[in-house]
């Protein structure tokens, strides 16, 4: 790994404690760099989602440093959150569709609230659409599409702002297996592409097929980070 | 803010309006209820504020002047009650050389000293008219007034027989609040013999108009207050039903300004379509009022609703508007707070 590139994200002695007591992330350090492809995996309380929320700014760290696409999360005003948040696209378990939008529209809803022109939206959304797959499906309601369909129309929500990173606490939780890979596969195809992707898994197949660099919590705590191919630190 | 996004926000906020209808009858009809009552108020105060105003000008100070006949019978007045001597006043009266009294006892002598006073009386502040009542006019509008068809009693009191009046001034006044000061202000000018007024009138009527002033000012509030808490309500139900929006106008990066706009736009909304409903009914109301009024009194004139239409409207629309964009702003800030950051769970 080149050791001048600028880290993308960059923990350093960072500890979450909740307002209940539970230690939840305890001196973690770590860096990814930019294009890179991450699984974050442990057992079920480890920390993943805590590290995940870390990231896009929904909590913040109790001590140590982390620095975000050049945002210091530990100064950051709340004022220039949203802006954090446009440079990252967030892919959610529970897919978060609005009913009574059509696949188009709830694409374009993520460029509304930013503020983007009509036009670029009409372009852009169309893009996402095929890039993901679902071109035909831009008129269908969210309840007529699968569950692997809808994560589909998750990932292109996403995208569609042309984030430099991807957050996915377990993209496919909701998924059949086999769609699950289908999603990974776009998820690897969009890195390919310069996405940074960030994608919390319990799927141990998906882990093992697709070769990229491993992070394993325990216990609020990183324990293993396995480049991709498999090796070790 | 660009127009394009304020467009589609605002839409946003009408589409909320139409998914919760229920909510929006059900707090367009409160706020409309609140807006007559307010209407109301004003009205019957504006009205009441013109009736008295009327009566205002009908409450006169009588100022009598310090002239010959005042010396004569003013401070006399018990003397002349006891004394039987009737004749010897009376002749005296007439008599204008009468040895006991000299022109330094008194300071009013002729018209033109009783209108300089008139003329000084009305420099006085919160004076509004001065009107000079020579004593036989005084004396005329007695007759006519009290003695209506008993003129024959006072026959004595004619030319031959002397006219106890003084000259005297018809004062009116601008502001009733300030009526003491004014009558003793009048009673201090040089020239003044005696003051006559109905003092308890003008502090029943100050009394009334204080009091309605009060009650209109903690109805008007009280409502305003109602009016807020419901659209803040109405907004909180749509918030919570738009939980998931929020989530993602959150994760995408919207900024404040922008999920709070459709959450404004819908309680401004609520605001102007309670503000329209309500001038239409108190313009209906108030018309049923006034006809009902006005057959019952005859010729009480009441103030007609076209003067007053503007006032109402620019009223209920700050009312509207004002409590649609505090009530949202509020709202949507708390929610923020609370569970603005908790995007990835809800
Ligand atoms: N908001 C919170 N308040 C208090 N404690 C929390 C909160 N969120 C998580 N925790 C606790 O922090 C620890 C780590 O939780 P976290 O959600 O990060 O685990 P996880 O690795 O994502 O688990 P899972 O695989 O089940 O999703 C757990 O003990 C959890 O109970
Ligand atoms: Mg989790």
């Amino acid at each position: 790994m080149n050791a001048t590139t600028k880290p993308i994200i960059e923990f350093r002695g960072v500890s979450k404690t909740y307002k209940t007591g539970t230690h939840a992330l305890k001196d973690v350090n770590i860096r990814i760099n930019p294009g890179e492809f991450v699984f974050v995996v442990g057992a079920s309380g480890a920390g993943k989602s805590t590290f995940m929320k870390l990231i896009v700014r929904e909590e913040k760290a109790n001590t140590g440093s982390l620095i975000v696409n050049g945002f210091d999360l530990m100064k950051i005003r709340n004022r220039s959150i949203p802006h954090l948040r446009r440079t990252m696209g967030i892919v959610f378990q529970d897919f978060r569709l609005i009913p009574t939008m059509s696949v188009f529209e709830n694409v374009a809803f993520a460029m509304h609230v930013i503020g983007a022109d009509r036009r670029k939206i009409r372009k852009d959304v169309s893009a996402v659409l095929s890039m993901v797959g679902l071109g035909n499906k831009a008129r269908s309601m969210p309840n007529q599409l699968s569950g692997g369909e809808q994560q589909r129309v998750g990932l292109a929500r996403a995208l569609v702002n042309k984030p430099s990173l991807i957050i996915a606490d377990e993209p496919t939780g909701n998924v059949d297996p086999n769609l699950s890979y289908d999603i990974v596969a776009k998820l690897t195809e969009i890195n390919k592409q310069g996405t940074t992707v960030l994608m919390v898994t319990h799927d141990h197949n998906l882990v093992r097929d697709f070769q990229h660099r491993v992070i394993m919590l325990e216990e609020g705590r990183i324990v293993a980070d396995n480049a991709a191919g498999g090796g070790n630190i | 803010m660009k127009l394009r996004s304020v467009s589609y926000l605002s839409k946003e906020g009408v589409k909320n309006l139409w998914a919760n209808r229920l909510m929006t009858v059900a707090s367009v009809g409160v706020l409309m209820a609140c807006m007559v009552l307010i209407g109301l108020a004003v009205l019957i105060s504006m009205n009441v504020n013109k009736a008295v105003g009327n009566l205002e000008q009908q409450n006169v100070i009588m100022a009598y002047f310090n002239d010959k006949n005042s010396v004569l019978y003013g401070d006399a007045s018990e003397e002349f009650n006891s004394s039987q001597d009737a004749s010897s006043t009376t002749s005296s009266s007439a008599d204008s050389t009468d040895t006991t009294i000299s022109e330094d006892d008194y300071l009013i002598h002729n018209e033109e000293e009783a209108l300089a006073l008139c003329d000084k009386l009305s420099k006085i502040d919160n004076v509004l008219s001065v009107e000079y009542v020579p004593s036989e006019e005084g004396l005329e509008s007695i007759k006519e007034g009290l003695l209506e068809g008993k003129e024959e009693y006072f026959e004595f009191l004619d030319k031959d027989h002397g006219n106890p009046l003084s000259d005297a001034a018809k004062i009116t006044l601008k502001d009733m609040s300030k009526f003491k000061e004014t009558l003793q202000a009048i009673k201090d000018t040089e020239g003044v013999d005696s003051v006559q007024s109905q003092s308890d009138l003008a502090d029943k009527i100050n009394a009334l108009k204080d009091g309605i002033g009060i009650a209109g000012v903690w109805i008007i509030a009280i409502l305003l207050i109602i009016s807020l808490v419901i659209v803040s309500n109405t907004i909180r139900v749509t918030m919570y039903s738009r939980k998931l929006e929020i989530s993602i106008m959150k994760a995408v990066g919207a900024t404040n300004s922008f999920i709070r706009l459709p959450f404004v736009i819908e309680g401004v909304t609520i605001g102007i379509i309670s503000a329209a409903t309500s001038t239409a009914i108190l313009y209906f109301c108030y018309r049923v009022a006034m006809e009902a009024i006005g057959d019952a009194l005859g010729i009480i004139n009441i103030i007609a609703f076209k003067e007053v239409a503007l006032l109402i409207v620019g009223i209920f629309l700050a009312i509207g508007v004002l409590s649609g964009i505090v009530g949202s702003v509020i709202m949507i800030s708390k929610y923020l707070k609370k569970e603005g950051s908790e995007f990835t769970a809800i």
